[in-house]
């Protein structure tokens, strides 16, 4: 800050005759003393102020993905993985922005402006208020640009995240718009959308390409005003050169503040409108199911439970009703098998009892009381899942068959495995169960990552087991083998097993027929076929379709 | 669970490959003109900064120390000329610089999302979704900032410097000596610096990657990982990763809290050199102070384009190594090249022939051997079989998803591979085993956009798939 007091003096001297030359060595002396201070200061500053907003970031980041893990999954279909991931990302990246380069630059730019301009006034004030009426404007137009420019950044922000939204939504369906032959629709829509994005972005650049050399006009608007009064004042003798220079100096050295007045109100702006973002995220209430925190009489999970759902009805957020006054129950230690058409709320069923989607109060049971009066814990350890469409992470398969399990003893895996039938193909890669499977485990066939998600399952040792629609990328011969190998553990758990083929359900305890959301008959096997109602039909179709099978088989299809 | 898959990204190279270079410009060739126009005005911008002091200088020494007010009013009328004209220079060379890196990167966005349009299955067995998206948007994105910021940036700073040494030379050589006499040692600290900020920058691109690998794996998985109760176990893994950022960024905030006010202090040095030695010549009478006003200014506006200098060059690796990774994806042929026959039928008639077709995903494992069968038109044929057996396989061939390795599949009488792909599968039907739906309306997703399909046949097909949607009445498809 006394730099351009210092050259004043400096200058002073020189020109004023001092003829010592004591005071030239003098003056650069203390300017670089100065000069040195300062700099441990501003180090100081930094360390201490982008340590801390770096250290605000990752515990942002930690804060919103551990809240994120605890919201309901209903809010996963309504938002997008691509947003998610850019509030993460981006938004956290702009709220740090504000607190650090933010706060010390608005810190940096006030000391600043407060030192010059008293510094100023004490060389003169009149040319200082003179100096400073360019500076109210500067205000005008960094408020006027701030809003505007962020206005469209927002839109251009908006614009990439459909366009890279677009782009995952194509290269993850690319075998179906191949297969469609829809290759040049797409380009021509990702062109479009190309576009848009490039004339937003230029928006945008127009409005930062008069933003920025208007401020530097402003300035340069007030140095003019000093070079002009200050000149003359210089003429009539009222002011040494020493002073207009440092005058100059000090005027040089508000610019870089008044442009940081921009950048912080930019930043600041930015900043908000991503914490605003990231509250959304952080105001969602997390699914009810992590709310229970203890049983009424700390009771545990019976091993193993029994199930009942009690006039059970159910919508997804306000769409129509899946489910409606479906009652049935399962025995402690029992199978049920549930068949129906697609869309008549097998799944949902699976959903509800683990507690994925919220049940209504009192319509689902396990162990004898709500499934909504178990703490998720308890609920999960108990529970055994595979669900329609299979997730594996990448990694190996052994990190995977062991995602759920507490501890990871190899003969549980291969044992879980083996029940899966998933030993032979295991057996084949290279590496066994050190082989890493890739990204959603693209390097496994759909029914290998259908079994790989059943020995996931099963490694749990799980007392309530269900599978929803396991089986549907699984020939019927496996099936039956996995069916076989899963018995001797059965008795021991739970089962709800949810498929397509009445093959599948055939030795279950009893099974249910669902038909839109609502239960039409229910019973055993025999007790089914007897009635000669839905599920005789559809056992009868898919027999005669085994048989037409084995038929084409015999006759040896080329 | 760290997929290998994703290091390829993290190799930055040199910040500066001619090779490139060469192939980075030829995207802008087709905006020459503006790019033209945007250097010029670059200049011009240049010179208007270069000449604000200059002009400070002559009012001091010709009309303040001798003594001419009117002289002085022309000099400041001058001045805010000059204040003015580089406002235009400055806002027409923004503009135009981002208009031609607009322009180029758009085509090169284009020129990528096309290109993977056209590969093979095969292709994005082996390139998971994530990485090709980055490809697609982020390293466009990042190239973008080349040119903005890195590449205009550089020259105008190349100009300037260049610039003001010049002027310095020209108005006194012996000041602009002592003046220039910390550069080189500046140019030495921040060689030093940049090669840390290089290290920090490297290893936080790597942390970021993963970081943002396993926060994309636990939103999409989200249904598994609250089905098993694993939220403690995704959580602690993200911390781990997120922690280590955090570290990686505390280096790089500490090297750039001893860079930043170290440059501070030498252009501090700098200017106590020159009030030292410019007031004894002033003394000597051998200068006017206007010079020494001048110089003064000159030095604060060297030091900008130092203090920036890593980040450019941060810029400059990203830009490189990003321009790298795009060149490669770029440079993969399409491993079914399409070649079709002159004249193919105008109406398919369906005929179905496999003549010893051998397939693998992975060299020396064929997944199918020696198939060969005949399907005649209007047949209705099924594939039986245990999983694994290559059902999805002859279908993924009869596709030309993936080329086959001997043999040869014929349509109508005529090998697939003389079929133009997209009319061969035009006239295929596949209903995949992997469902996957577009997001929009369920008119969108049964027509895919082909506007050539009528309303009553798109209705047609929804009623023969038996498609019952229960809103569907209320909002229509």
């Amino acid at each position: 800050m006394a730099l351009p007091w210092l050259v004043k003096g400096g200058i002073d001297a020189a020109l004023y005759g001092q003829p010592a030359s004591g005071s030239l060595v003098k003056f650069p002396l203390l300017i670089l003393a100065a000069a040195a201070l300062q700099g441990f200061f501003r180090y100081c500053w930094r360390v201490n102020i982008h340590g801390f907003s770096r250290r605000c970031e990752a515990d942002l980041r930690d804060r919103v993905f551990a809240h994120l893990q605890r919201l309901p999954l209903s809010y996963f279909n309504r938002v997008k993985t691509g947003d998610l991931m850019s509030r993460l990302t981006n938004d956290v990246q702009a709220v740090r922005e504000l607190m650090g380069f933010g706060s010390l630059a608005i810190v940096d730019a006030l000391v600043v402006i407060v030192f010059s301009i008293s510094l100023m006034i004490t060389i003169d004030p009149w040319l200082t208020l003179w100096s400073m009426l360019a500076m109210p404007s500067i205000t005008v137009v960094v408020r006027f640009f701030g809003r505007h420019i962020f206005r469209w950044s927002r839109h251009t922000q908006e614009q990439l995240s459909a366009l890279s939204a677009f782009v995952q939504e194509n290269l993850s369906g690319i075998r179906v718009v191949q297969a469609y032959a829809q290759e040049a629709n797409h380009i021509a829509r990702f062109r479009r959308l190309s576009s848009e994005y490039r004339e937003k972005t230029m928006w945008l650049a127009t409005l930062w390409g008069i933003f920025w050399p208007l401020m530097q006009v402003l300035a340069g608007i007030a140095a003019t005003i000093v070079l002009w009064l200050g000149g003359r004042q210089v003429l009539q003798g009222t002011m040494t050169l020493g002073e207009f220079v440092a005058f100059n100096g000090y005027l040089a050295m508000l610019t870089w503040p008044m442009m940081a007045v921009g950048y912080v109100v930019n930043s600041y702006q930015r900043g908000v409108a991503a914490l605003e973002r990231l509250g959304e995220v952080l105001d969602t209430p997390v699914s009810p199911r992590y709310r229970t925190a203890a049983t009424p009489a700390g009771r545990r999970m019976p091993v193993p439970p029994a199930v009942e759902f009690r006039n059970l009805s159910f919508a997804y957020d306000d769409g129509p009703p899946v489910l409606t006054g479906v009652s049935f129950k399962i025995a402690a230690g029992q199978t049920c098998g549930i068949v129906g058409e697609t869309g008549s709320g097998k799944s949902t069923l699976a959903q509800v009892l683990l507690r994925l989607y919220e049940p209504p109060d009192g319509s689902v049971l396990v162990g004898g009381i709500d499934v909504k009066s178990w703490p998720v814990r308890e609920l999960q350890r108990a529970a055994g899942f595979v669900s329609q469409d299979v997730f594996l992470f990448s990694g190996t398969i052994r990190e995977n068959i062991l995602f759920g399990a507490e501890d990871g003893a190899l003969e549980r895996v291969e044992h879980a495995a083996r029940v899966a039938q998933l030993l032979p193909a295991i057996r084949e890669f290279g590496a066994g169960f050190e082989t890493t499977i890739g990204e959603r485990g693209a390097r496994l066939s759909g029914g290998q990552k259908q079994r790989a998600a059943l020995a996931r399952a099963l490694v749990k040792d799980p007392a309530l087991l269900i599978l929803d629609d396991a089986f549907s990328s699984v020939d019927a011969e496996t099936e039956e083998a996995i069916l076989r190998a899963l018995k001797p553990a059965m008795r021991n758990r739970t089962t709800l097993l949810i498929a397509q083929r009445a093959s599948a359900v055939r030795d279950a305890d009893v099974i249910v027929y669902l038909r839109a959301g609502a239960v039409i008959e229910q019973g055993t096997h025999d007790q089914l076929l007897k009635r000669r109602g839905a599920y005789w039909e559809l056992y009868q179709k898919q027999r005669l379709m085994r048989e037409v099978e084995g038929m084409i088989d015999q006759d040896g299809l080329p | 669970m760290i997929d290998e898959s994703f290091r390829e990204d993290e190799i930055l190279g040199k910040a500066y490959d001619a090779r490139l270079m060469v192939r980075i410009l030829r995207y802008l060739q087709p905006y020459a003109a503006l790019l033209a126009i945007s250097l010029t005005f670059l200049l011009l911008h240049t010179a208007s900064q270069l000449l604000g002091p200059y002009i400070t200088k002559v009012a001091i020494d010709r009309y303040i120390a001798g003594n001419d007010p009117a002289g002085l009013d022309w000099m400041v009328g001058a001045y805010l000329a000059n204040v003015l004209l580089g406002f235009v220079f400055l806002f027409v060379q923004t503009y135009t610089t981002e208009s031609t890196g607009q322009r180029a990167m758009q085509d090169l966005r284009i020129e990528i999302f096309t290109h993977l349009q056209h590969q093979d299955i095969a292709f994005f067995d082996r390139h998971p979704i994530g990485r090709l998206m980055t490809r697609t948007i982020n390293d466009v994105e990042t190239l973008n900032e080349l040119f903005s910021t890195g590449v205009v940036g550089l020259v105008a700073d190349l100009f300037i410097v260049c610039g003001i040494a010049a002027a310095m030379v020209w108005l006194d050589w012996r000041l602009a000596l002592v003046s220039l006499a910390g550069f080189p040692l500046i140019l030495y600290i921040s060689r030093f610096y940049r090669r840390r900020a290089r290290d920090v920058y490297r290893q936080s691109r790597l942390v970021l990657a993963r970081l943002n690998a396993g926060l994309q794996e636990s939103i999409a998985g989200i249904g598994t990982v609250q089905a098993f109760g694993q939220e403690e176990k995704m959580l602690a893994r993200f911390r781990s990763a997120n922690t280590e950022y955090r570290d990686v960024l505390l280096r790089s905030v500490r090297y750039n809290a001893v860079f930043f006010p170290l440059i501070e202090i030498f252009s501090a040095l700098s200017i106590g050199l020159l009030l030292f030695y410019g007031g004894r010549l002033i003394l000597d009478n051998a200068i006017q102070a206007g010079v020494v006003v001048a110089f003064i200014q000159y030095i604060q506006r060297m030091y900008q384009p130092i203090r920036d200098l890593a980040e450019k060059y941060n810029i400059m690796q990203a830009a490189m190594a990003s321009a790298e990774r795009i060149f490669t994806l770029l440079d993969t042929p399409a491993a079914i090249s399409n070649r079709p026959l002159a004249k193919l039928p105008e109406t398919v008639r369906g005929e179905i022939a496999f003549r010893d077709v051998w397939l693998s995903y992975r060299p020396g494992e064929p997944v199918l051997r020696g198939i060969s069968f005949h399907v005649a038109p209007g047949e209705k044929v099924a594939l039986v079989g245990p999983t694994g057996a290559g059902k999805t396989s002859i279908v993924a061939a009869l596709c030309r998803f993936y080329e086959i390795d001997r043999g040869a599949i014929l349509v109508d009488g005529i090998d697939i591979r003389h079929w133009d792909k997209q009319a061969l599968r035009r006239h295929l039907g596949l209903v995949l085993q992997d469902v996957f739906l577009f997001s929009g309306d369920i008119a969108g997703n049964i027509t895919l956009g082909d506007s050539r399909i009528e309303r009553e046949q798109l209705l047609d097909a929804a009623r023969r798939a038996r498609c019952r949607f229960r809103r569907a009445a209320a909002t229509g498809l």
